[in-house]
């Protein structure tokens, strides 16, 4: 077998000359009175036509765009790996219980080839809680992809998995990634990427599979659909499952693995909401809530690190001229499409800074060790119900600070804002039966 | 609600009162907000032989190194949204783009004084692989005659993968069809282009324009 079969096992692949053997499949085809892509499986729209009347897709053009005179080639996935004998996990860390736990069961429905969720809080060690499971699927010659809807993600976990498990060759793919497509027993991309794929993997894990755009997406999630093998199945990994997946879980149509609790073993923090009529008015003026002015000035005379949340960007300047008007100079702003964000993030870091007025849950992964939360508008549509439980599990992240306060300043009580209580509720419910500490 | 052609997301139309009592439908944008306002046209202060967008109307450091007398007028700064806007359109082939730049080319080309309208054509490998000429797809029915053939061989690599020393040492890449001098005899000739990079290609396609009979020669770009 050439290398040119090997980009096509278990893909889509758009070839100007058809290689030997191979009838392609054509890219867009008409369905009724309309065209559909083969690749994404969206219609096209009535006008997206090239000059001689040609349809083509512009749901999918940034992967290379597919018109009706394009041919589509693929090879079944012959899961052409070496074999590994030995368990490929190389990772040397520890398991706590509850991870082992979690851990073994997430191996035994991989092992019965079912579809499963791991709802594991912020802090809980989610990543390292699949390795095991992870390396039994490789073992047995599967291929497998880890996939998220953010880049960050990815690129994040890629070294780390290549770390965990030396001797498997990883393919990394993204928009505008730097290495050309090889074919790999373990595939780490962006959902979108997987929409170069067919009947591809024996296993797709989705990290984060709330966030945006997935959770949104047809498209996305027809890629992931349609990337896994009919006798695949995939692992959904998420902090704050959307709607949805809380409504099948609730259904029994998706087995679930619970890990309600941070890796230190404390339960996380309740939402407060406190009620702070037109807040906005009152910031126009140059004055916070006076709740708020209460909490943050109990912080400044115990020296308490915080972080106050806010609904957009706009409002970081008043907010921040309204705390130096209370003595409150230590702190700066930072928001998602600042150019100082790394700088300012690590001075909270390092302790040069106080409070951080911040629209932005930060980086995964950024964690302060001992810090307390504020939310300016929590009842804000920016602040999702996932947002919120991740701005909760900001707090009390390290083991020697494993408590601390959330409180949400709202105009009212919104759904969002019960929800995400509902949600943290639910899961300390959980945590507290297996032993978690408030 | 429709979405946004360039971007995709939801256009917003914010009705007013005198929409209120206007009859009939509305005109719908085809681009958002967002995307009109990252389009932002050379202003007046701009060298006055290329167009390009600067702080002065002197001759710019470029056309004082040509030192000819070839004008090319721009209607937009090569910036990261035109960059993005020909990504796009010309390199991932969103044929639909067009109709984005279509409303402005045909102002500009109004403002312009010629007789005979010549696009820069594309090579025969690219109308196989783009399936169509980016520039006259912002046309809009005005007349325009393809008096200029480019061949592939003397075209190898794209202009854009080109550093600048290199663009210019292109060799002439056009020539004339058969029948064009009857066409271009004594006219004011304007050749149309999608980006002035170096001002290689436009001396090219207007030497041989020149050559054709042409009484004047100048260029139109969407960017520069
Ligand atoms: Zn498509
Ligand atoms: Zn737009
Ligand atoms: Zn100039």
């Amino acid at each position: 077998m050439t290398d040119t079969s090997e980009q096509l096992y278990g893909r889509r692949v758009p070839l100007a000359q058809a290689p030997a053997k191979l009838t392609g499949q054509t890219a867009v085809v008409q369905v009724g009175r309309r065209w559909r892509c083969q690749r994404c499986h969206q219609l096209a729209g009535e006008t997206d036509r090239l000059p001689q009347n040609v349809p083509y897709c512009r749901h999918c053009l940034n992967l290379g765009r597919l018109t009706a005179l394009t041919k589509l080639y693929t090879i079944p996935e012959p899961n052409r790996f070496r074999m590994v004998t030995d368990s490929p996990l190389t990772w040397s860390g520890q398991l706590s219980p509850r991870q082992a736990a979690a851990a073994e069961q997430v191996l035994a429905r991989l092992k019965t080839r079912t579809s499963q969720l791991l709802w594991a809080v912020t802090g809980a060690g989610k990543t390292e809680i699949v390795y095991p499971g992870l390396a039994w699927a490789l073992q047995q010659g599967w291929r497998v992809a880890w996939t998220s809807p953010r880049v960050d993600v990815c690129l994040e976990l890629a070294p780390r998995l290549a770390a965990a498990f030396t001797g498997i060759p990883q393919a990394v793919l993204y928009g505008g990634q730097p290495v050309p497509y090889a074919y790999r027993q373990l595939t780490i991309c962006t959902t979108h990427q997987l929409l170069r794929f067919d009947q591809a993997f024996d296993l797709i894990i989705v990290d984060e599979v709330d966030a945006f755009p997935l959770a949104t997406s047809p498209l996305l999630q027809g890629a992931l659909r349609r990337a896994q093998k009919k006798t695949g199945c995939h692992l959904y990994l998420t902090a704050t499952p959307g709607e949805d997946l809380q409504r099948q879980i609730k259904r029994r149509r998706l087995a679930v693995t619970y890990l309600p609790l941070r890796y230190h073993g404390y339960l996380l923090p309740p939402l407060t909401v406190k009620i702070a009529w037109h807040w906005p008015d009152r910031l126009a003026t140059g004055r916070l809530p006076r709740g708020l002015v209460r909490q943050l000035r109990a912080y400044r005379r115990r020296v308490q690190r915080f972080l106050l949340f806010v609904p957009h960007v706009a409002d970081i300047a008043p907010v921040l001229r309204a705390l130096a008007r209370l003595g409150m100079t230590h702190g700066v702003g930072v928001h998602a499409a600042d150019p100082q964000r790394t700088a300012k993030v690590q001075q909270m870091r390092d302790g040069a800074v106080d409070f951080l007025v911040t629209t932005t849950i930060l980086e995964r992964g950024v964690t302060f060790p001992n810090v307390m939360v504020a939310i300016l508008g929590g009842d804000d549509p920016v602040f999702s119900t996932a947002a919120l439980v991740q701005i909760a599990g900001r707090v009390g992240r390290h083991r020697d600070f494993p408590r601390g306060d959330v409180v949400s300043y709202c105009q009212s009580q919104t759904r969002t804002v019960r929800r995400a209580q509902r949600m943290i509720r639910q899961l300390n419910r959980r945590g507290r039966r297996l032993g978690g500490q408030a | 609600m429709r979405a946004c052609l360039w971007c995709g997301r939801p256009i917003v139309v914010p009705v007013t009162l005198a929409d209120i009592w206007h009859w009939g439908p509305l005109p719908t944008p085809i681009i958002c907000r967002a995307c009109r306002q990252r389009l932002q046209p050379i202003g007046s202060a701009k060298c006055p032989q290329c167009g390009r967008q600067q702080a002065t109307v002197q001759r710019c450091h470029d056309c004082e190194r040509w030192d000819d007398a070839f004008v090319n007028h721009a209607i937009f700064p090569y910036d990261a949204a035109l960059k993005a806007y020909m990504q796009q359109y010309k390199f991932q082939g969103d044929y639909q783009l067009r109709l984005v730049m279509q409303p402005l080319i045909r102002e500009a080309l109004a403002r312009e004084h010629y007789d005979v309208l010549v696009p820069i054509p594309i090579t025969a490998a690219t109308w196989r692989t783009r399936g169509f000429n980016q520039v006259t797809g912002w046309l809009t029915g005005q007349p325009f005659q393809q008096v200029l053939t480019v061949s592939a061989a003397s075209k190898p690599r794209d202009q854009s993968s080109k550093t600048r020393q290199e663009r210019l040492q292109t060799p002439q890449p056009f020539s004339l069809v058969a029948g064009a001098a009857t066409v271009l005899a004594g006219k004011r000739v304007l050749l149309l282009d999608d980006v002035y990079t170096t001002g290689r290609t436009l001396r090219h396609a207007a030497a041989q324009i020149s050559l054709g009979g042409a009484q004047a020669v100048t260029g139109l770009t969407l960017a520069r």
